[in-house]
């Protein structure tokens, strides 16, 4: 008993160091977001109690953010591309996926195999090239052109068989029966009771493209378009980095993904393990 | 279930047609024109590149990040896994906390590490001197700033590679453990030849998925470092980003692309076949 008392003491102690570890670098972020730069650097070095927490707690640094930085912008344009993104990538993904849970077509596993194989080449490695064929559509510079090319996700539609598979046919060949069309169907039928495969779905579409950098930073080239996480690095210039404004714009940036995975981090993970285990 | 021949086309021509323009037919193009020159077949860019010095130092970053980096991000992922797979109180509270980085997006994590471990005013150096250690160079020492990117993306990633061993080690049995505890094998004895073996296949798939992911490795170039100091942390994701919008050398960045694409590939290859290997073994022993 008393051996088992020590394992549990330090597996907590082992938890508690992660967890420090893990945590301590957003919680200064978070601190030093609300601090001035002068501030920031005065009680850098040597370590003291301020040098973790603000001695004069300002909101200054988010101000600027969006008064001198005209910052709205940005997120305005993250969240509807983000928006878009769960859109299109639910819509486009989940038909495609009830064509092949449901119906047997030729070619049908040849094809889903290549589907497959083609989703295993990262996307950062074709950012380079795609972006050519982003010029070529005219998509560079446009909002259009930062979401359309993550719409067709294969995570996202593996869900989404993996899910419909599941479905009883019973419940649709009734709805053949009846005579309803298959467009009614997918609306009337299937998506009401997919309600989690959904939410997930559009979790891990959300979250991804929330946090791409390289894609946004190819595409959107001038200011008026540029998303949140490519903003980030406009603080730091070659004379001086504006600290505090640059955390503050980060934690808002942080904010909304934390915000979405806080509450449906069950649903997330699930979505983003699903792939793995099959 | 029957619907008309065209219908299951129709449905996954949205996806298709996304898939081809997107994914497939830029990478056919970076690979045919890296073959290319004034329209004709040429090696001559990869001729070039081979007495290219910037490209090969390039070589020798990413392959030495990325010999440090996958190993310790699959060790470490996969015991924090073990760690938050204990049935301990709150350690539902620990597991959000692990995954809490990869949330916040690496390009926050690159701002929030870029201060952490700056050379002059960083948080790291501060508390190294009042503990009466020197400073450290970080970011802008050109030994160190390699493994600080390894630091910055495995704080990044450690939990997020986490929830896939967790979920793998959710799926095993419970008692076989219990078969294993009455039979007096220990944790490490449990570990090596009941868990591992059984976590195969998130093993596999972790390790690819990880290789993949470390090996295009971009933000914390782009964010913190520049490839420096003195191209310490030029690995060839950045030096292909570079070399087409930098420089304007298109043909050269579709090559190092091409060379990028054939090492992820070889890599990956190397670790289904060492896999797959220690399954046929366990075959004959058994």
């Amino acid at each position: 008993m008393k051996h088992r008392r020590l394992v549990r003491v330090l597996l907590y102690a082992a938890l508690i160091v992660v967890a420090f570890f893990m945590l301590f670098p957003i919680l200064w972020a978070v601190s030093a977001s609300f601090r001035t730069d002068d501030e920031l650097y005065a009680y850098m070095a040597p370590t003291t109690f301020h040098t973790f927490v603000p001695v004069q707690f300002t909101t200054d640094a988010y101000v600027r953010l969006f008064r001198d930085y005209g910052f709205m912008q940005p997120i305005v344009n993250s969240l509807m591309v983000c928006l878009m993104t769960v859109i299109l990538g639910c819509l486009v993904n989940s038909i495609a996926a009830v064509a092949f849970a449901m119906f047997d077509f030729k070619g049908k596993n040849l094809i889903f195999s290549i589907i497959v194989v083609t989703f295993m080449i990262p996307f950062e490695s074709i950012a380079l090239p795609l972006y050519k064929v982003a010029l070529g559509l005219k998509m560079i510079n446009t909002l259009e052109g930062i979401y359309i090319p993550s719409v067709a996700n294969g995570l996202v539609l593996f869900l989404f068989v993996q899910f419909f598979k599941d479905i009883p046919r019973d419940i649709l060949e009734a709805g053949v029966i009846d005579g309803a069309k298959w467009r009614h169907l997918f609306f009337r039928i299937i998506l009401p009771i997919s309600g989690s495969v959904f939410v997930t779905a559009a979790l891990v579409l959300f979250i991804s493209q929330w946090n791409a950098y390289l894609w946004p930073l190819l595409v959107a080239q001038s200011k008026e378009i540029r998303l949140i996480q490519t903003r980030l690095g406009d603080f730091k210039t070659e004379e001086a980095t504006e600290w505090a404004a640059m955390y503050a714009a980060s934690m808002l940036s942080a904010a909304i993904p934390l915000a979405l995975f806080l509450p449906c981090q069950k649903y997330y993970i699930e979505g983003i393990t699903s792939g793995s285990l099959k | 279930m029957k619907v008309h021949k065209a219908m299951p086309y129709a449905m996954i021509s949205g996806a298709c047609a996304l898939l081809l323009i997107f994914r497939v037919y830029p990478l056919i193009s970076t690979v045919c024109e890296s073959f290319q020159d004034n329209g004709a077949f040429s090696l001559a860019v990869y001729q070039k590149l081979a007495r290219d010095s910037v490209f090969w130092k390039s070589m020798l970053v990413t392959l030495k990040l990325n010999i440090v980096i996958i190993p310790v991000q699959l060790v470490l992922s996969l015991a924090l896994a073990l760690l938050v797979n204990n049935r301990l109180k709150l350690v539902g509270v620990f597991r959000t906390l692990f995954f809490l980085p990869f949330t916040v997006s690496s390009a926050v994590a690159c701002v929030i590490w870029s201060l952490l471990l700056s050379q002059n005013n960083g948080l790291v150096n501060s508390i190294l001197n009042t503990m009466g250690i020197a400073s450290q160079g970080f970011w802008g020492d050109r030994n160190q700033a390699l493994w600080c990117v390894v630091v910055e993306a495995t704080w990044v990633g450690c939990g997020y590679w986490m929830v896939f061993f967790l979920a793998g080690l959710k799926g095993i049995d419970r008692q076989v453990y219990e078969s294993a505890q009455i039979d007096g094998a220990g944790y490490m004895r449990t570990l090596w030849s009941i868990t591992l073996p059984l976590l195969k296949n998130v093993m596999l798939f972790v390790m690819v998925a990880n290789t993949t992911s470390n090996l295009l490795l971009f933000t914390p170039m782009k964010i913190i470092t520049n490839g420096g100091p003195m191209g310490s942390t030029n690995t060839l994701m950045f030096e292909a980003y570079k070399s087409a919008f930098k420089y304007g050398k298109q043909e050269r960045s579709a090559a190092i692309v091409t060379v990028l694409l054939v090492l992820v590939a070889a890599v990956c290859a190397l670790q289904f076949y060492l896999m797959r290997d220690r399954d046929k073994k366990e075959v004959k022993r058994a």
